[in-house]
């Protein structure tokens, strides 16, 4: 038995070795290197000498690392935040359709398999000052009292049915889907009616939008990122949207019909029922999703000169930029320290996700 | 979504009654209709992005403001006329030209208040540099040397229109002028040029009503009409910045066709890292779901820790291994700073759904581990195998970090996402030639659309893993 036991180790470790032997050297060796830099001058070239925290107070004193670690964390907690909640309400919004299934399922697939450098690219061209975004945002503001009576229309309309409904009937709800439906109906002709007919005044005016190239913070986030995160929410939305919808419909139907027999509303059935079925696949949505977006670098390489530094650095980015800096010698030292700073919250985020937001399994 | 009544309510209001069934029914329609309009509208979203940029990367000027619809290079009556050209100018009606014995007949008509004269407008084959940025350099024969223009007909019409201004019927007069330009016969090089532009100075009096081919932009304040070329060909005319981006994309001392060698370097890439991720993948995956011994845990806890940690965490000691390797600047490099984590796991968890009952027999009978695997197991794996190669193929051919941090020159050895990047760098940047930056971001997915078309069913099961990034 004892010879059988040592006998599959090893086949084990012979099955593991190649594996084994990549990962030693580009992950757990990498690992090491990069923590020993950190407390060295090193520049690539001569011989590193130790310099204790040096690296780590000067990272503090960086101002560009500051805004790198704000973006990094602002970015990775709005784009995993806004993601799951649209991808998760747009599933249960689509649920009763059955399964997307053959070419719907494709098209929500399709923007996955894009490389980030092409979509990039695109968003690069639609975000242009004068560019289609502009050009769109601009309609809508042009447009805006044309907007404007659509929405008053809309909702007098739905609130005089539903008001008339319940004069004689029960449970007509707010917004029922029935004269939801009329109601849409209605004020999309009479704003097209009140558009041709000049009602209300229509603007021309010419928006240029710098979306990229500015310094402007809004709710802690470099405009220039909130654009970059509107891109990738764009990007992974319909694709989140199929897992969750995965999800959603292993849910057995029985647990929905108990939940109503013990009068549950939809409400109660969502937070009861649904939410607490969708665990499993939240946490994988959730924890894959700050990962991810806590190492975003691509789009920062590829905006390159179209945004200002500050408004673009994260700390992946500033990581690299400091090792293979424009122009200037490389400091592995600090590249290193800031490295180490991102693995280190990665960890450290992910660790209190798990802790304190979604669990892996139901409790 | 679903309809509930509150079942309680009902004796409160004995007045009221609840919804008859008809009507219920009929909210149960509405509520579906609801759903698929969410679904097609969320769908049109997304399509309508990518068709619009596609539709753009068409346009001479992606950023023309306002953006329009409906342009010559989705017309098919151009698409008529541009074969035409192209076959009168070189015998090609797809992809035109301007090659010996070219014989084109090119009109032009312009209009004016009946009072004022039409002039004769002073039309050329200018001398002129295709686009911008490298193209320029690489440009070596031109149409102008070639071409003889004649004016072979003039015929004269007369309209009224209705004056918006005074309310008032205005005759206009039109005049077309019907030129023939040739290639030059006493010419005996024999050279082929890629396009004719051509350019047709009048002055603002008058205005161009038509042209055999529509106007690619006017010029000096609307007296020159000028065209970029006036034998395109349909597909000449069509994909006019695909032709650009893969002619224009060009190593300055090689001469190479750089877009063809990232593609090359991309498929060297991907490849490569298929049958890395498949042979470190298959094999590890193995172990960890059928061995027992010790340390186990701790390999396991190892794999789930790489995949946490960001690749710039390690990039740095990594540059330093391949640097001191001798092995900077090439495809293998990319290749093997892959980490099989992922893999592995997709691995393990086949292997650990796959019977045991087989392999045990197989032991029996006197196999030894390994030819249990490769003899028992492996064939019996082809759906995870595929699964693992097109997210390795895929994974490879989208990487941006690993090629842009360890292959910087020369420009031919270059992978495409990172050739993208410099694309945008010398079109994008400076000169705002948008639509060669967007045709290459459309090339460069091609070939992993394709493998999405044709292993979809492969792709969609296992989106958790692929899914996020």
């Amino acid at each position: 038995m004892k010879r059988f036991n040592s006998n599959q180790a090893f086949s084990g470790w012979m099955f593991l070795a190649p594996f084994l032997v990549s990962l030693g050297v580009f992950f757990l060796w990498a690992i090491l290197r990069t923590a020993w830099f950190s407390f060295t001058d090193y520049n690539l070239f001569a011989e590193p000498n130790f310099v204790g925290l040096e690296n780590f107070t000067s990272l503090v004193l960086d101002e560009l690392f500051i805004f790198a670690l704000r973006n990094s964390i602002s970015f990775a907690l709005i784009v995993t935040g806004a993601q799951t909640i649209l991808a998760l309400l747009l599933a249960i919004l689509v649920n009763s359709a059955a399964r997307a299934k053959g070419v719907a399922r494709t098209i929500f697939y399709f923007p996955s398999i894009m490389s980030s450098a092409a979509m990039t690219l695109i968003f690069l061209w639609l975000f242009q000052r004068q560019g289609l975004m502009s050009g769109m945002v601009g309609n809508f503001v042009n447009l805006r009292w044309v907007i404007l009576s659509f929405f008053v229309i809309a909702i007098v309309i739905q609130l005089a049915l539903v008001a008339m409904a319940r004069r004689k009937y029960i449970g007509v709800k707010l917004f029922d889907p029935y004269f939801l439906l009329i109601s849409v109906l209605v004020a999309l002709i009479s704003a097209v009616i009140i558009r041709m007919g000049g009602f209300v005044p229509v603007y021309d005016e010419k928006l240029l939008i710098s979306w990229l190239n500015t310094r402007e913070v809004f709710l802690f986030m470099p405009r220039t990122l909130w654009s970059v995160a509107l891109m990738n929410i764009f990007t992974t939305v319909p694709t989140l949207m199929l897992l969750f919808l995965a999800g959603l419909q292993s849910v057995p139907i029985s647990l929905y019909d108990a939940a109503k027999m013990d009068g549950a509303n939809v409400f109660h059935r969502f937070f009861n029922v649904t939410l607490p079925s969708l665990t499993p696949v939240t946490f994988a949505v959730v924890t894959l999703g700050l990962i991810g977006t806590l190492q975003m670098f691509d789009q920062v390489a590829i905006l390159g000169a179209a945004a200002p530094l500050e408004s673009r650095v994260t700390l992946a980015f500033y990581t690299y930029y400091n090792t293979f800096p424009p122009g200037g010698s490389p400091n592995i030292g600090l590249a290193s320290a800031s490295a180490l700073t991102l693995g280190v919250l990665t960890v450290l985020i992910v660790f209190l996700q798990r802790r304190f937001g979604i669990k892996e399994k139901l409790e | 979504m679903k309809n509930s009544t509150d079942a309680h309510s009902t004796d409160e209001h004995s007045t009221r009654s609840r919804l008859p069934l008809s009507a219920l029914r009929r909210r149960q329609l509405a509520s579906l209709a609801w759903v698929y309009l969410v679904f097609i509208g969320l769908g049109t979203v997304l399509l309508g992005t990518f068709a619009i940029a596609f539709a753009a990367s068409l346009k001479e000027d992606p950023l023309e403001n306002p953006f329009r619809f409906i342009f010559p290079q989705i017309s098919p009556t151009v698409w008529i006329s541009a074969a035409d050209l192209g076959r009168q100018g070189a015998g090609d009606p797809w992809w035109g030209g301007f090659a010996p014995g070219g014989d084109i007949e090119f009109s032009l008509t312009y209009g004016a208040k009946a009072d004022e004269e039409i002039i004769e407008p002073i039309v050329e084959v200018p001398r002129r540099k295709p686009g911008s940025g490298l193209a320029a350099a690489i440009t070596t024969t031109f149409a102008s040397d070639y071409a003889l223009i004649e004016l072979v007909g003039t015929s004269q019409n007369s309209y009224e229109l209705v004056d918006q201004e005074t309310g008032q019927n205005q005759s206009y007069l039109s005049k077309t002028y019907d030129y023939r330009i040739r290639y030059d016969p006493d010419q005996v090089e024999n050279i082929k040029v890629e396009r004719t532009p051509f350019t047709a100075l009048a002055p603002r009096t008058q205005t161009l009503l038509d042209s055999t081919l529509p106007v690619t932009q006017m010029e000096r304040r609307g007296r020159v009409a000028s065209w970029n070329n006036i034998t395109p060909g349909a597909l000449g005319l069509i994909f006019n910045s695909y032709r650009r981006v893969i002619n224009e994309t060009v190593d300055l001392t090689t001469g190479d066709r750089l877009f063809f060698k990232w593609m090359g370097n991309s498929f060297t890439i991907a490849i490569g890292r298929v049958i890395f991720m498949i042979v470190l993948s298959s094999l590890a995956g193995y172990a960890l779901a059928r061995m027992q011994f010790k340390g186990l845990r701790l390999v396991f806890v190892v794999v789930i820790f790489s995949m946490t940690i960001p690749v710039q965490v390690t990039f740095i000691s990594n540059y330093l291994v391949i640097r001191d390797l001798g092995l900077l600047n090439t495809n293998f490099s990319v290749i093997m700073v892959a980490i099989a984590s992922a893999h592995v796991l997709l691995m393990k968890q086949f292997f650990e759904s796959f019977p045991k009952e087989i392999e045990e027999a197989a032991m029996v009978e006197g196999a030894n581990r390994f030819q249990v695997f490769f003899f028992v197991v492996l064939p019996n794996a082809k759906p995870a195998l595929i699964v693992n190669a097109i997210m390795a193929f895929q994974g490879a051919w989208n990487d941006f970090f690993w090629p842009f941090v360890l292959i910087t020159s020369p420009p031919s050895a270059l992978a495409v996402p990172v050739g993208l990047l410099s694309l945008r760098q010398s079109y994008g940047a400076g000169q705002g030639d948008w639509s060669l930056v967007l045709a290459g971001a459309f090339i460069s997915i091609i070939p992993v659309l394709i493998m999405f078309i044709m292993f979809q069913r492969y792709i969609v099961t296992n989106q958790t893993s692929v899914g996020v990034k």
